[in-house]
């Protein structure tokens, strides 16, 4: 379990991460979710001990992160950016980090080949790709057998087949007990991966909620209608205080479901040609409530606007 | 919602269970030894140090012999050691500045999160080297050149005034200075930067300070880090104004204990 209570950094008069307070269970998967810059990878080196909270705290199974004998034992960690010197080998970084924990020797190899990395263990990790380096964080995150693990943007870089690896070796770990913190922009994936969401916004919290939750709450879902007599289907759900809008040919029907829906339209002799509920996915729902705290986004600008 | 979960975290991989100072050491041990600039740091001190002993005794050992050189043999048995000392103070800055520049000092702290542990195994694993091959070094220098000296009928005995010492002791100046380098690693935590600003303070700060007015310019001479250091490594001094050796070498290791501190108060404060 991790937990956060009031944790606060500032750098300078930057306030990366305000006065935090969360819990990250066991036995589940949660995934960490904030625009860039809203403070993530920060609060996670929080919780690793690697920067100094400006008040507030943070700690692992009701302990700092210092107070552990052998914290590779206790959390495993992938940090955002490489902590890896180029001109050392795969085997002898994850052999000295071994040796610091006290970890048998065959640890290294057992972990280099849960990751698929045995036959460039020996290859200078200055000469990995980005799939690999990741990879070869998974491998020093899992080296301790930890049953803790926080991970910060671990598919950054995988191909398919490793995402996907990467999946199911999360919610593995979370299944047997274990406490699965992470990061990802990739909305799709952590749909897919978490159960639970804790999501910042500016170094504040957004939400912290179960994934069917935060989706139900910030992205209704909407039941597509298509019919050769749209203008009296929609007039007919209006005419019920639905929320109606209209897409070109279709309609977008909001406060009822399907089945609701076919049924009153049939009763009043309408046609349909379709009759889809559309979930809205995680995607909308991040979108949706980040809206206002997305610090560094992109002008919409078209080329001849740029031109002009 | 789950139940809390407690895994025993020795349950799938068995090993020490209370990881200590042996434990950071070894892990040091490792990591110094598995990048090349180790190797070649180390290769080019002895080379350069033992090489250029012997390249200076060979060519004055005539012009000692007969006098004209002014000098003593002494001062000549240990010299390459002077040029050594850059690829001491380049590994000594690496070992800090290399962590930082690549982001493994979070990898090392997470590992170990306590500073002063890792610092102690640092220092401890850089010295420890640097003394071994540093004394290695200046004794291959001493018999390499020696073999000249003694052609020309001037050879020292390891048994003469301070020939013994100036090789101990050039195992310890190099350890010493490594350390240094270390330390201002620490401050600056930038190689380049670090490099710099030890190799000036060194080797050319040190040699300028004597242009300082009267007792101003004596004393400092005297003091600074490597000329206060550097005369436990020859057993015949070439600046006879210098402090006595071990009188010298304590307050080499005065100033370097005292960067050494500055640098693991900042290393504890800054955030990594
Ligand atoms: N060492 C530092 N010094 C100064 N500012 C920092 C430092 N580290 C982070 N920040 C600032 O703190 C804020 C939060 O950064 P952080 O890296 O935690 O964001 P993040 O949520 O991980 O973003 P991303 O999704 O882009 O990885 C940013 O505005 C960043 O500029
Ligand atoms: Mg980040």
């Amino acid at each position: 379990m991790i937990e956060a209570r009031g944790l606060t950094k500032r750098y300078g008069d930057r306030t990366a991460v305000d006065g935090i307070s969360f819990t990250v269970q066991p036995g589940r998967v949660t995934g960490f979710l904030g625009p860039n810059g809203a403070g993530k990878s920060t609060t996670m080196r929080m919780l690793l001990g690697l920067d100094r909270p400006t008040a507030g705290t943070v700690t692992v199974n009701g302990r700092s992160y210092a107070d552990f004998p052998a914290p590779l034992r206790q959390v495993g960690a992938l940090l955002e950016a490489r902590a890896l010197h180029p001109g050392r080998s795969a085997r002898d970084h994850l052999r000295w980090m071994a040796a610091s924990n006290g970890l048998p020797v065959r640890r290294v190899d057992e972990v280099l080949d849960m990751v698929g990395l045995t036959d460039v263990a020996g290859q200078r990790v200055g000469r990995f790709s980005l799939g690999m380096g990741q990879r070869l964080g998974i491998a020093v995150a899992l080296l301790g057998d930890p049953p803790v693990v926080v991970l910060d943007e671990p598919v950054n870089g995988l191909d398919p087949e490793g995402i996907r690896w990467v999946r199911t070796l999360t919610r593995q770990l979370a299944t047997e007990g274990r406490t699965v913190f992470l990061s990802s922009h990739l909305m799709s994936e952590m749909a897919l991966t978490a159960d639970h969401l804790v999501v910042i916004g500016r170094g504040r919290i957004l939400a912290d909620c179960s994934m069917s939750q935060f989706i139900a709450d910030h992205a209704a879902s909407y039941v597509r209608v298509a019919s050769p007599q749209r203008g009296e289907v929609a007039d007919l759900l209006r005419a019920q205080g639905l929320d109606v809008a209209v897409h070109g040919e279709e309609l977008h029907v909001q406060g009822l479901d399907a089945a609701a829906v076919g049924e009153l339209v049939g009763r009043n002799g309408l046609l349909l040609h379709e009759l889809t509920l559309v979930r809205s996915s995680l995607e909308d729902a991040f979108m949706t409530l980040t809206a206002a705290s997305v610090e560094y986004s992109a002008r919409e600008q078209t080329p001849a606007g740029a031109l002009r | 919602m789950t139940d809390t979960v407690t895994l025993d975290p020795h349950r799938n991989v068995p090993g020490v269970r209370r990881p200590g100072f042996a434990q950071t050491l070894r892990a040091e041990w490792i990591k110094f030894w598995s990048v090349r600039s180790t190797v070649w740091s180390i290769v080019a001190l002895v080379v350069l140090g033992a090489g250029l002993t012997v390249l200076v005794c060979a060519t004055s050992a005539d012009d000692l012999a007969d006098g004209s050189a002014g000098e003593a043999a002494g001062s000549f048995i240990t010299w390459g050691m002077t040029i050594a000392q850059i690829t001491a103070i380049v590994l000594g800055s690496l070992v800090v500045t290399s962590e930082y520049g690549t982001g493994m000092i979070r990898a090392t702290l997470t590992a170990t999160p306590h500073h002063g542990r890792v610092l102690a195994a640092k220092a401890l694993v850089l010295t420890g080297t640097l003394f071994v091959v540093g004394t290695v070094t200046a004794v291959l220098g001493y018999l390499g050149g020696n073999w000249f000296l003694e052609r020309e009928g001037i050879g020292l005995a390891l048994g003469d005034e301070g020939v013994l010492r100036s090789l101990l002791g050039s195992g310890l100046y190099m350890a010493g200075i490594g350390l240094f380098a270390a330390a201002v690693g620490l401050l600056v935590r930038h190689t380049a930067a670090a490099l710099a600003i030890v190799l000036a303070l060194i080797l050319v700060i040190g040699n300028m300070v004597v242009l300082l007015p009267g007792a101003w310019g004596e004393w400092a001479t005297k003091l600074m880090p490597g000329n206060a250091g550097g005369v436990v490594a020859t057993p015949v001094s070439f600046n006879p104004d210098l402090l006595d050796p071990w009188v010298g070498f304590g307050v080499f290791c005065a100033e370097v204990a005292a960067v050494l501190l500055v640098g693991y108060v900042v290393f504890r404060r800054r955030d990594a």
